[in-house]
């Protein structure tokens, strides 16, 4: 019993950071139809972020989110604005192969920057844990998981009630409508792209503190990500969240699978990634557009 | 086809582009030529530079001494390098590349088992003779190769000295928990230490794998806990070693000794973990506190070879660096042996090699992996990697058993 | 296609691996375009089929079946019977959906197999190959495959079948009313593109010696043939091989001369490639208009 309820906290505190991941791939890919494959890079950039602010100035991780947002946002409109906005409205495979290009870009300039050291953001408090009902829960994935909470309220609320949030969504309906009422496109699109980059950095800084941080990290996470958004529903905030919850509770699950067949290892961890895509293709063939998408989209 | 002129014509470029060789080949002057693809991006980018630091060092020191006599002429030696990109594809690609292109004499290994194995079949198919200090995996050498020549303990080796160790400690251990990457190395590794664990009395009470893209562990962490072993070892990379490492502290799961395949040895795991290091023992190939008295022509003690590499590259020597300095050591005592650079002749001096080094003996079975250099266990002691195990060779006594979580 | 016959002639391995591999993505590029670029069902697991085409090599070289055609025959019809049980309930899925359920075929597959002992799991199995004087039968053997995947698409974009694939693109429910079952041109576009992938992979394994899950299902092989679809032109028949042989080869081309930072350049390529050639290469072939035309195009896609 106690195992039961263990993984069911560590597949919580772990889907709260995938959530996070995916909540900014989904908007762009939502919104402005780019698959931005440049997403586990701003991860990693994010991650990289915080570890020079915590090893060169001693900054907590949890007080560089904000900034690892601004810096990030920043860079992603930059990037939106001058360089992807060429192309934004061709068909989805051109902007797909851009961000592969510019991703590429990114873990190579990292390289170069930080060579390929592991590197670690551990703080006085890392590792601190308490124990309920007898499950052992980090503070660390606790306060984690809380800020991906608050992250995934404050976007469903700026996006429904804020002027530029429904200026968003106007413009993910109908484009041409969109315009005609006054809405600039081009501003709105480097918005999106900006805040799908900031959420990326502040995944990456929540990830800073249990993983290794390298040039690479994003990649496993830019693959999860693409099934956490498709598994909760395309574009959207909630559908992120519950979507990130339901891969890391089916990975925790998974992995408590561990028998054999003759001499043959079945192990639930060794095919966690099997078992994530088997559950999203079914989740996909009985609901075609995700646990929280519109039915009709 | 309005097409095919141009096609064509980019062939013919590409053909001709490709075949221009891109240094002037000096194989056939008074050099050496070795090549090597290692990885210098991609996900062992560490690994693969400390490789090619071993590497570079040997032939400095090579260099800076005169170079290598060959039956009356001495030689220069010079190493030529590409970028596999951590992938076990690119790796056969370029190791072609340099027996063809570049017209290399011999092949010095890329890092990796998987990598190993293809440039492997290439030596093998082109009758150049590799040795490698960077893949364990000892399916490499149960292939039958004939040019292929590994200087390292292989990989069911990497853990047992830990459990050999916690084995005569007092209280000795008697159960053990293994978790391990799901690569053919680490899972070599992981069958290794079962073996031994099961063949000397010992109960293994957890085995379990994850993926090499997990980003997770907690869950096996979990599992593993129930368990309440005497002994954690982890088989896998440095990047999981980290989060094992760190998911063992966040569930407070305690044991008498944690050890890792790879991670300690590499002074990113202390750097990264800060205290959360101490105390954690790792099984290395070398480490410089061996007690080896090397024969002429390079350093002869491990502490030389240590200093060499702290003032070439300011850090403390790594085993991957040592190793891969043994791999060129061992062409090194062949060629001077065979009094020829001729593949053929080289090989057969490799296979009866049998020379101590800074690095320990380098001699090969008929396989051609080498199993007269015993491994050993290094603890994190205050942050300072400490030999402890075998006790001939150990400048520090073990901790054991670690205390807990909080007081290291 | 024909001058790429007298490769091996110059006796050189390297160069002739590199045309086996340009060969080889080409032919992956072509089964990729069929589903992507005609059919318009954009898929993201090709290299399942080229991992599954690899491992019937291996499995038949287990049993000590060296023979080419037999691979070739074998991955044919592996690729195609997956294709058909996996094709009926994916290719029911839209756009991104389909897209990402084949993402996550070809992860899946890779982390079964490398959970599968029978197959090596992830420590791999050693491949039968013939010895170096004879090794170019491989070369030739890719460049069989490709030009196979060539002719197929030329003659399917010309007759009724590449007519309904294009069909199915442009407007699935109107396809139907035309008496285009969709379903089943859907899944004999999505075998036929699996059997390119998977004849590809039937070759390179015994060429490579050696295979494991890493290699066989490599993001390397997923992707490449993907890009240099995109780069040639989408739906082409011309644009996957040009964009093969330019991709691959600005790929040698950088890992020659900056060894330490080519990836950088590459990314750097792509983008620009991107920004300046949206339409892909084959359309700057056929510019009509000459640089005016070009730098209409540069905006054409600008919000």
């Amino acid at each position: 019993m106690h195992l039961v309820l263990q993984d069911l906290a560590n597949g919580i505190l772990a889907g709260g950071i995938l959530a996070v991941v995916a909540l900014g791939f989904s908007l762009v890919w939502g919104i402005m139809n780019i698959i931005n494959l440049a997403h586990g890079a701003f991860v990693m950039l994010g991650a990289y972020l915080t570890y020079q602010l915590f090893a060169s100035f001693h900054v907590d991780p949890f007080l560089s989110l904000p900034i690892s947002f601004v810096v990030l946002f920043t860079a992603g409109y930059l990037l939106q604005r001058y360089l992807i906005n060429w192309v934004v409205r061709a068909p989805i495979l051109t902007t797909f192969l851009l961000t592969f290009g510019l991703s590429l870009l990114f873990v190579n300039i990292a390289l170069i920057v930080w060579t390929g050291d592991q590197r670690g953001v551990t703080t006085a408090y890392a590792g601190a844990n308490f124990t309920l009902a007898g499950v052992t829960i980090p503070w660390v994935k606790l306060y984690t998981l809380l800020a991906a909470l608050v992250i995934t309220g404050v976007m469903h609320l700026w996006l429904t009630r804020s002027k530029t949030g429904r200026a968003i969504r106007a413009t993910s309906m109908d484009i041409g409508a969109a315009q005609l009422s006054g809405v600039r496109v081009a501003h709105i699109y480097s918005i999106v792209y900006g805040l799908g980059a900031g959420l990326a950095g502040v995944a990456g800084t929540l990830i800073s503190m249990s993983y290794a941080i390298n040039p690479n990290m994003g990649e496993p996470f830019l693959i999860k990500a693409f099934v956490v958004c498709v598994l909760g529903g395309l574009g959207s905030v909630q559908g992120a969240l519950v979507g990130g919850l339901v891969y890391g509770i089916v990975e925790a699950f998974a992995t408590q699978i561990d028998l054999y067949i003759g001499t043959q290892h079945i192990s639930g961890s060794g095919l966690q990634d099997a078992i994530a895509l088997a559950v999203l293709l079914i989740v996909l063939i009985v609901r075609p557009t995700g646990i929280m998408g519109k039915a009709t989209a | 086809m309005k097409l095919r002129p141009t096609a064509a014509l980019g062939i013919l470029a590409l053909c001709a582009t490709l075949a221009a060789p891109s240094v002037p080949v000096s194989a056939a002057g008074d050099t050496i030529l070795f090549g090597s693809p290692v990885s210098l991006t991609g996900s062992l980018t560490k690994e693969g530079h400390l490789t090619q630091e071993g590497y570079e060092l040997w032939k400095n020191y090579v260099n800076a001494h005169g170079g290598i006599k060959v039956g009356g002429k001495t030689y220069k030696v010079d190493i030529k390098y590409y970028d596999d990109e951590s992938k076990n594809d690119t790796s056969a690609q370029l190791a072609e590349r340099l027996i063809d292109q570049d017209h290399v004499n011999f092949l010095l290994g890329p890092y990796g088992s998987g990598t190993s194995f293809t440039v492997a079949q290439i030596a093998e198919r082109k009758k150049i003779p590799m040795v490698e200090g960077n893949g364990a995996a000892e399916k490499i050498f149960n292939q039958g190769f004939r040019y292929t020549f590994g200087v390292l303990s292989p990989a069911k080796r990497y853990l047992e000295g830990i459990l050999q160790m916690t084995k005569a400690q007092k209280p000795p251990a008697q159960t053990v928990a293994i978790t391990a990457a799901s690569d053919a190395f680490s899972q070599e590794v992981a069958q290794g230490a079962a073996a031994w664990a099961a063949a000397n009395g010992m109960k293994v009470v957890y085995n379990n794998k994850y993926p090499d893209t997990a980003t997770d562990v907690s869950s096996i962490i979990s599992a593993l806990k129930q368990t309440n072993p005497d002994v954690i070892l982890n088989a896998g990379h440095l990047q999981d070693a980290l989060l094992v490492q760190k998911g063992l502290k966040e569930q407070n799961v305690i044991a008498r000794a944690y050890g890792y395949s790879v991670g300690p040895d590499t002074p990113d795991f202390a750097s990264s973990l800060g205290k959360d290091a101490n105390d954690v023992f790792g099984g290395a190939q070398w480490s410089d506190a061996v007690k080896y008295k090397g024969a002429p022509g390079f350093y002869h003690t491990a502490p030389e070879y240590a200093k060499a590499i702290d003032n070439a590259y300011h850090h403390r020597a790594d085993y991957h660096n040592a190793e891969s300095t043994a791999a060129c050591l061992a062409f090194q005592y062949a060629i001077q042996k065979a009094g020829s650079l001729d593949p053929e002749k080289v090989r057969d001096a490799l296979a009866k090699l049998d020379v101590t080094t800074f690095y320990g003996i380098i001699k090969f079975d008929s396989r051609g992996i080498n199993l007269y250099k015993p491994m050993v266990v290094n603890q994190i002691q205050n942050g300072r990697l400490t030999t402890v195990w075998p006790a001939f060779t150990a400048d520090g006594k073990p901790k054991y058993p670690a205390p807990p979580w909080g007081q290291r | 296609m024909a001058l790429l016959l007298l490769v091996p002639l110059g006796h050189n391995g390297y160069i002739e691996i590199v045309f086996r591999n340009i060969l080889m993505y080409a032919a992956m590029a072509y089964g990729w375009n069929l589903i992507g670029g005609y059919t318009g069902y954009v898929s993201f697991g090709q290299v399942a089929f080229f991992g599954i085409g690899a491992y019937c090599s291996a499995v038949l070289s287990a049993h000590n079946i060296d023979n080419l055609f037999a691979d070739v025959a074998l991955a044919c019809v592996v690729t195609a019977l997956f294709a058909v049980v996996v094709g009926l309930p994916v290719l029911r899925l839209k756009g991104h959906y389909f897209a990402i359920a084949t993402l996550g075929i070809g992860l899946a597959l890779s982390d079964i197999v490398a959970n599968l002992d029978v197959l090596g799991a992830s420590s791999g199995l050693a491949v039968h190959h013939v010895d170096e004087p004879h090794f170019y039968v491989y070369y030739y053997a890719m460049w069989l495959v490709a030009l196979g995947s060539m002719l197929g698409t030329y003659f399917i974009a010309r007759s009724k079948l590449g007519f309904a694939f294009v069909a199915i693109r442009e407007n699935e429910e109107a396809a139907a009313v035309l008496g285009i079952s969709a379903t089943r041109y859907k899944v004999i576009a999505w075998a036929i593109s699996g059997m390119m992938a998977g004849s590809a992979g039937a070759v390179f394994a015994p060429a490579n010696g050696f295979l494991d899950p890493s290699i066989a299902f490599s993001a390397d092989s997923n992707i490449f043939p993907i890009v240099m679809g995109i780069l040639g032109g989408v739906g082409t028949v011309a644009g996957p091989f040009i964009g093969a042989l330019i991709l691959a080869g600005a790929n040698e081309l950088l890992q020659k001369y900056f060894i330490k930072i080519h990836t950088l350049f590459f990314g750097a390529m792509i983008v620009l490639v991107v920004l300046l050639l949206s339409r892909g290469l084959v359309w700057l072939f056929g510019l009509k208009g000459g640089a005016r035309t070009w730098l209409k195009s540069l905006t054409a896609y600008k919000a």
